[in-house]
């Protein structure tokens, strides 16, 4: 029991890296395209040890990523939610797809989270001018591939469960 | 949606075709209901939250607690960017440096000949508003703080600064750079504190242009180069290269900081308005050092009171003294008086009732 417990403290050390790259400082014409990290990183551990990372986990990530930020508290603990939520029931079929077709499906998934912070952030009255909130998802499912094989290493020579 | 959550354990023989061999955990709880209900719960509460947090001030305490515990993650992320100033500072060759050193001198020398012209008109404006029996307070206190995090969301103009609470710092704050006002005070935690930039979407000060007070509201227009005027008259005085100030109007901003400068003056006819646009003299998206004003937080009834109560004051001591001096009269001494006021001016004036007008001459 101890030997499975023990490695959990993986799982957390990549959500902290996930939290850090989200407010890494980037150079002003790639702000705009700033991946999801936090997304990417619970995509791939609710789809690897569901019953490890769950909506919960979601949750409790995003109010810290609403601390980091200074949004409302929830706002982006909604968001990461529901990319869990997506990503924990097609978790069947995601694991079964090759890469390209998770980043499709993943692409999908980012943009309708983008969508919903799109109409939190109109709510809160400062709505982005253009439709670049989409380029996060676009630019976040082209890096899947990179964060699954990195992460995928990572979980197998850990032994992480 | 529910179709498929209805999928049941993976069954044992698809197993082997996983890629993932090590990563295989069947899902303990892959049944509908129980699923949609969790994200029920968390969406319910992240919504109840968000309400909580808009409309009341409760959570506030706790979220500058948590910000205590994230802080170090602006620090850490930063740390790649601040150790490449430091080697360039290392590396950085002795003839570049003899170059900044002789630059800064001069810079110096041209600071204090304006210094000298300030002192001069420092005094003259506190006469004036001892004439105006206005308010003792001339400068304001100061404090440097230093960027340490900008707001990842690139359509919000937010950063955050080394200073916090335990500093002394308040929401609503005003903060400026070297060549003008960049915002305000937003969020305060122990020991940061969050700063909403003048070219944020939903921020706006109240200005006025410096030549000839006309009065307008600057708006941000998420991009840092560039303010709005609102609702400024087609017909107002307003020129290319008109200095805005910050009004003091709104009572949030000090009075009499540069705000921008106007770029471009539209005069459209098919527009209710001038269309103004205005750059900002700060360097909202350069500057690395920030100073925190400490301005009167009174009210203005407060600080009438105050006003009246010390020159009240101020006038018994004259006569007091004038009593001591025996033999002139009282009326003779209400212009040289109001010594508390006067504590940042030099040292060497005695402020006679002749010494007034000699400055006033000498920094045209």
């Amino acid at each position: 029991m101890a030997g499975p417990a023990r490695k959990v403290w993986v799982i957390w050390l990549t959500f902290a890296v996930a939290l850090l790259l989200s407010v890494a400082p980037l150079p002003e014409f790639m702000q705009i395209g700033r991946p999801l990290w936090l997304a990417l990183f619970v995509t791939y551990w609710a789809l690897a040890l569901p019953d490890r990372v769950g909506m919960t986990t979601a949750w409790v990530l995003g109010l810290a990523e609403d601390v980091l930020y200074g949004t409302l508290l929830g706002q982006n603990a909604l968001i990461l939610t529901l990319v869990a939520f997506l990503v924990l029931s097609l978790q069947q079929r995601l694991r079964m797809f090759p890469m390209w077709q998770q980043s499709l499906v993943l692409l999908v998934v980012y943009g309708l989270a983008q969508l919903v912070q799109l109409w939190l952030h109109a709510l809160t009255g400062n709505r982005p001018p253009t439709l670049a909130f989409i380029l996060p998802a676009v630019v976040s499912a082209l890096l899947w591939p990179w964060v699954l094989v990195a992460l995928r290493g990572l979980h197998q020579r850990l032994r992480v469960n | 949606m529910t179709s498929l959550l209805q999928i049941g354990p993976i069954p044992p023989s698809t197993l082997g075709s996983l890629r993932e061999v090590t990563a295989i955990k069947p899902m303990l709880f892959a049944k509908g209901p129980s699923f949609g209900i969790h994200l029920l719960v968390l969406a319910v509460l992240s919504v109840g939250l968000m309400v909580f947090d808009s409309r009341f001030d409760t959570l506030r305490p706790v979220r500058s607690q948590m910000g205590l515990v994230l802080t170090p993650f602006y620090w850490l992320a930063d740390l790649p960017a601040r150790t490449w100033d430091r080697a360039n500072e290392q590396f950085s060759s002795h003839s570049e440096l003899l170059a900044e050193n002789e630059k800064l001198k001069a810079e110096a020398l041209l600071m204090q000949r304006r210094l000298q012209k300030l002192a001069a008109l420092t005094e003259q404006n506190v006469r004036l508003r001892e004439l105006l029996n206005s308010s003792a307070l001339v400068d304001d206190d100061v404090l440097v703080g230093e960027l340490i995090g900008v707001d990842p969301n690139p359509f919000t103009h937010r950063i955050l600064i080394d200073k916090g609470g335990k500093d002394g710092v308040a929401v609503g704050q005003p903060v400026l750079d070297a060549t003008g006002l960049m915002g305000q005070v937003v969020e305060v935690m122990p020991y940061t504190a969050r700063v909403l930039l003048l070219t944020d979407t939903t921020h706006s000060i109240p200005v006025q242009v410096n030549r000839n007070g006309l009065r307008a509201i600057a708006v941000g227009s998420g991009n840092p180069e560039s303010l709005e005027l609102r609702h400024v008259a087609d017909t107002a005085d307003i020129r290319e290269g008109d200095l805005l100030v910050s009004s003091g109007l709104g009572q949030r901003f000090p009075a009499g900081y540069p705000v921008a400068t106007v770029k471009e003056v539209i005069h459209d006819s098919g527009q209710p308005f001038a269309i103004v646009r205005a750059v900002p003299t700060a360097a909202l998206n350069r500057s690395r050092y920030v100073l925190l004003v400490f301005t009167d937080t009174r009210s203005p009834e407060q600080r009438a009171n105050d006003a009246a109560l010390a020159q009240e004051k101020a006038d018994r001591e004259a006569a007091e003294r004038s009593s001591d001096a025996a033999g002139k009269p009282p009326s003779q001494e209400a212009t040289p008086v109001a010594p508390p006021a006067l504590e940042s001016r030099p040292a060497t004036d005695p402020a006679p009732g002749g010494a007034a007008p000699i400055p006033s001459d000498g920094d045209r």
